[in-house]
């Protein structure tokens, strides 16, 4: 048996699991409502807060199935509440209409959709990154959507929170997208709560009778109307006016779905968020979110120890997609080379920035992560090649 | 406590002790009510205090009506000998009554020179005497007042048996109340009558049905003494509000569905020729609200007006 | 039971710029609309702690006319969105409007686990018997043999007994009425909105225009006039054994219990478990 030395660890140091720092994560961010269904990999989150929530005077529930997870998440949202769940690949599929209609009548929540191997049941102890487009695009209509994808355990905790600020400073939903791997992988960290205020709601103030839900309002983002605060609001998942009512009436819907996309757009700078490793010189540039990026990053320094200039570009924020800071990254590169768990979905997204000629995919759905050397061979191939 | 005795007894007979039943001919009680008050419970008590006390005992009764506000009745023959089950008119030793109109109903049934008229002034109005639904018609209820009962019979008894139970806590008691009235008319022991119907009541409510029994024994006693009665029952008048409806008809509302037109039960509304509801008949219009209860539309208000402000209205 | 009719006026209740609703003439869904609205006139519950939650369909669509927290949310999940609100927000007072197949075809999941789980909300199921916003499929509730878009031969399957399924789901509080009875209705209501827990109401309403129409079963008024004749107002003793005639169905309140309501329970335990947490 190892001793250890206590002294010499540091005090706040935890061996935690991705899907434990989720839940601390939540808790730090003022989640106060979880509502979830058990499934693999993800129900570590739910174990974790039913025992957290409670203490923070907050409300656990496990529902009868996903779909209502999802709703009992964003009803509670309704009535005032920072609410989550947290599902993987088959539950992330059926919660897919009411993360439509979070989008569609703008109720804050936080959706974590720990990635296992599909389709289908698919394999449900095994890492993918398939759910790069569903997430993007799941549920049905044109809505858009916050995709936040952390790599490692001390990021899935810091953008559990960064993900509830976003919510309800944008008034959206918002998913954490990690992937098996790092779900149930445990690292020594030390979490720092947060220091800065966090995020809360704009809650609607000023006579009623002026008192429009949806006006498009400074910002773009309505302020909300908390129940029993006199306003007694219509929320629906039909198109509406700005009244809150429904309403078919091209100008109107045309104003409100504008306002829908151009309310993140208008948030860009709070919502993107990258990381470039080594990109300035490089000649292959290596896109990659979760574990695949943490394979690349050890395949950048195997390949600059052999001469290779590599770099990594890494979107911490997936949606919307930082397309910019990608753009720039790549721009003195020749090649960029992109590896995933899946047959080719955020190569797809790198493609439509920086055209088919230059983007390469790593592929592999066999339910194992990509090695640093699988991706280093690449690299030099491609280095060589170009 | 109130009510008031029908009629005069001679002052000697009230203070002595019950006269001794004559065995050899069956002694006749008839309870009678409403569905859901206890008449068969207050029969049940007599009929085994009776048998318990060595008569032959014939019960015969009319039930399931329970709850439903139907007539209740229940013929108790006891003596050395029954034969019939059933009372013939002119017969009834005691008619005990939980509901005033059914106690006139059943009044032939009475020994016309001395038979003992027991009856609770309850009121409970049935549906087929309000069938004129127009406000402030007189309702078919008996309309007899207590004075002119006290000329058909020999001894009665107007008692408020209702409230007398309300007052002890328990409505449902009233039955209890109208037995101890009963047992003064019998020359049982009173613990016999306690002891029989503890068994006959639920348990949890022995007490206050015991305490019922007892106040309407006393008040016969009461009654029967020289001392003028408590007063005239509290019969009210029934309810004659002089109103007028007013129907308020929101035609952009309306849908046509004529659902008013047909479910209204006087029939005094119609279409218009833009198929929008209207009031025809004012005159017939009682201002139950069917109509405004049944639009799906919420396009009907009905207004009831106190008469002479609606007189007022029309008349500018 | 009546002499309070003339204080209570609906359209204090309504949003009257939504009106008139969009109903189709003659619809029972008014009538329903209107004896909830009268209770909650009668409990006096403040409209602004009144939420009412809604799925899809024609009921989906009449919290919109409430004067009150509305929420029109997805199909089949009301019940789903209104657990959520209630946990999080116990001080108001959640009332879940819903249709038959919305309840109980494509959200019976829910039904059954809210009724067995008995957290404090009133869930008014408005049974046309019918698809009606859809043009007139088969639904769950459609008696046998009538003839619908989906059932051009006659409806083959057997209808739900609702009020039997959430009896034996547990719910707290069953009950069932047509709206040929509106002060009845009314009255039911209040039962179940003061119910401590899970109370389940079916509310026969008739649709005319799909319907009605395509079974020849006449005008709104002689559907209505049905109702009485179809019913059959007792209590219902035994869920199970009793055999299930739709054409004479038990109305009034056919189960109610006191089994402990989730939201109160939760909260206890919740706070016997933040002070424990509170002394390490």
């Amino acid at each position: 048996m190892n001793v250890v030395d206590k002294a010499r660890v540091k005090p706040a140091a935890k061996l935690l699991s991705g899907n434990n720092a989720c839940a601390l994560g939540a808790v730090a961010a003022g989640c106060r409502f979880f509502a979830g269904y058990p499934i693999t990999p993800s129900s570590e989150i739910a174990e974790r807060l039913v025992t957290l929530l409670p203490q923070a005077g907050g409300v656990f529930i496990q529902m009868e199935d996903e779909i209502s997870a999802m709703a009992a998440v964003v009803g509670a949202s309704m009535g005032g509440a920072k609410a989550m769940t947290a599902t993987s690949g088959p539950g992330f599929s059926l919660k897919q209409e009411n993360i439509g209609y979070a989008a569609g009548a703008e109720i804050p929540c936080v959706i974590v959709n720990v990635m296992r191997g599909g389709p289908s049941t698919g394999m449900p102890t095994r890492p993918s990154q398939a759910d790069v487009m569903q997430t993007r695009f799941g549920s049905h209509g044109d809505y858009p959507m916050i995709v936040l994808a952390p790599a490692s355990v001390r990021e899935i905790y810091s953008e559990t929170i960064r993900a509830f600020d976003l919510a309800e400073t944008c008034r959206t939903p918002v998913i954490l997208l990690y992937d098996q791997v790092i779900a149930q992988s445990s690292e020594t960290v030390a979490l720092e709560p947060p220091t800065t205020p966090r995020a809360e709601r704009k809650w609607a103030t000023g006579p009623r009778e002026e008192f429009k839900p949806f006006a498009v309002g400074p910002d773009g983002i309505p302020a909300m109307a908390k129940p029993g605060a006199g306003y007694r609001v219509h929320t629906t998942g039909l198109t509406h006016s700005e009244t809150g009512f429904p309403s078919q009436d091209p100008e109107t819907v045309n104003r409100n779905l504008g306002r829908l996309f151009s309310k993140l757009e208008r948030h860009r700078e709070q919502i993107d968020s990258w990381e470039a490793v080594q990109c300035d010189d490089a000649d292959v540039v290596i896109v990659a979110i979760g574990i695949s990026s943490r394979a690349a990053r050890r395949a950048v320094e195997i390949c600059r120890a052999s001469g290779v200039r590599a770099g990594l570009f890494r979107p911490i924020t997936l949606w919307p997609f930082p397309e910019a800071p990608l753009c720039a990254a790549t721009k003195n590169a020749r090649a960029v080379l992109v590896p995933e768990l899946s047959i080719g979905q955020l190569r797809l997204e790198v493609e439509r920035l920086l055209g088919r000629d230059k983007v390469e995919g790593l592929h592999q759905f066999s339910g194992e992560p990509i090695t640093p050397a699988q991706i280093a061979a690449r690299a030099t191939a491609l280095a060589s090649e170009a | 406590m109130s009510g008031s005795k029908l009629a005069s007894v001679e002052a000697g007979e009230a203070s002595a002790a019950p006269a001794p039943i004559a065995r050899k001919t069956p002694f006749n009680v008839l309870i009678v009510g409403v569905g859901g008050q206890g008449v068969i419970m207050v029969s049940k008590v007599l009929a085994a205090l009776a048998q318990w006390r060595g008569f032959e005992v014939k019960q015969s009764e009319v039930h399931g009506m329970a709850k439903r506000g139907g007539s209740v009745f229940s013929h108790v023959r006891f003596g050395e000998r029954v034969w019939s089950p059933t009372i013939a008119k002119g017969e009834a030793d005691v008619l005990i009554a939980l509901e005033w109109a059914e106690g006139l109903r059943w009044l032939p049934y009475l020994k016309p020179a001395t038979g003992i008229f027991i009856c609770d002034t309850k009121r409970i109005v049935p549906p087929f005497a309000c069938l004129n639904r127009k406000p402030g018609a007189p309702m078919r209820y008996s309309r007899e007042t207590a004075e002119q009962v006290a000329n058909y019979v020999a001894e009665g008894y107007a008692i408020d048996a209702t409230t007398m139970a309300e007052e002890l806590g328990n409505e449902r008691a009233a039955n209890v109340v109208l037995l101890g009235a009963l047992s003064t008319a019998l020359d049982f022991p009173i613990a016999d009558w306690e002891s029989t119907v503890s068994e006959f009541v639920p348990k949890k409510t022995i007490a206050v049905n015991l305490e019922a029994f007892r106040l309407g024994r006393t008040w016969i006693a009461e009654a029967r003494s020289p001392a003028p009665a408590t007063g005239t029952p509290p019969l009210l008048p029934l309810a004659e509000v002089p109103f007028t409806p007013r129907l308020e008809i929101n035609a952009a509302w309306c849908k046509s569905c004529d659902i008013c037109v047909k479910m209204c039960p006087e029939r005094c509304l119609r279409l218009n020729d833009d198929r929008i509801a209207e009031l025809a008949n004012p005159e017939k219009c009682t201002g139950c609200r069917l109509c405004e209860w049944l639009c799906p539309d919420f396009a009907i208000r009905v207004h009831l007006e106190a008469q002479g402000k609606a007189a007022e209205e029309a008349a500018r | 039971m009546f002499t309070d009719a003339p204080n209570f006026d609906v359209r204090d209740y309504l949003r009257l710029e939504m009106m008139p609703h969009f109903l189709c003439p003659g619809c029972g869904h008014g009538i329903a609309l209107r004896a909830l609205l009268w209770a909650l006139h009668d409990l006096a519950i403040d409209k602004d702690k009144l939420a009412i939650v809604s799925g899809i369909g024609c009921a989906g669509r009449l919290s919109a006319y409430i004067d009150a927290n509305t929420f029109h949310t997805t199909h089949g999940r009301p019940l789903a969105f209104a657990t959520g609100l209630a946990l999080a927000r116990p001080d108001l007072h959640v009332v879940v409007i819903s249709g038959d197949g919305d309840c109980l075809a494509i959200g019976g999941n829910h039904l059954i686990h809210a009724c067995r789980r008995n957290l404090k909300l009133t869930c008014l199921m408005l049974n046309n018997e019918i698809y009606g916003m859809t043009g007139g499929q088969v639904s769950p509730t459609t008696a046998e043999t009538r003839l619908t878009t989906t059932t051009p031969l006659g409806n083959n399957e057997p209808s739900f007994d609702a009020c039997a399924l959430a009896s034996a789901a547990g719910a707290g509080f069953v009950g069932r009425e047509v709206t040929r009875h509106v002060p009845k209705l009314k009255e039911l209501m209040k039962a179940g909105l003061e119910h401590p827990g899970f109370a389940f109401i079916e509310v026969l309403t008739d649709c005319t225009e799909v319907y009605g129409r395509k079974n020849e079963l006449g005008s709104s008024p002689e559907m209505i006039m049905r109702q009485k004749s179809d019913m059959r107002p007792s209590a219902y003793r035994n869920t199970v054994d009793t055999p299930f005639h739709p054409t004479s169905l038990p109305t009034g309140i056919l189960m109610q219990n006191d089994r402990p309501e989730y939201g109160a329970a939760y909260r206890r335990a919740a706070a016997l478990a933040a002070a424990k947490g509170a002394k390490k």
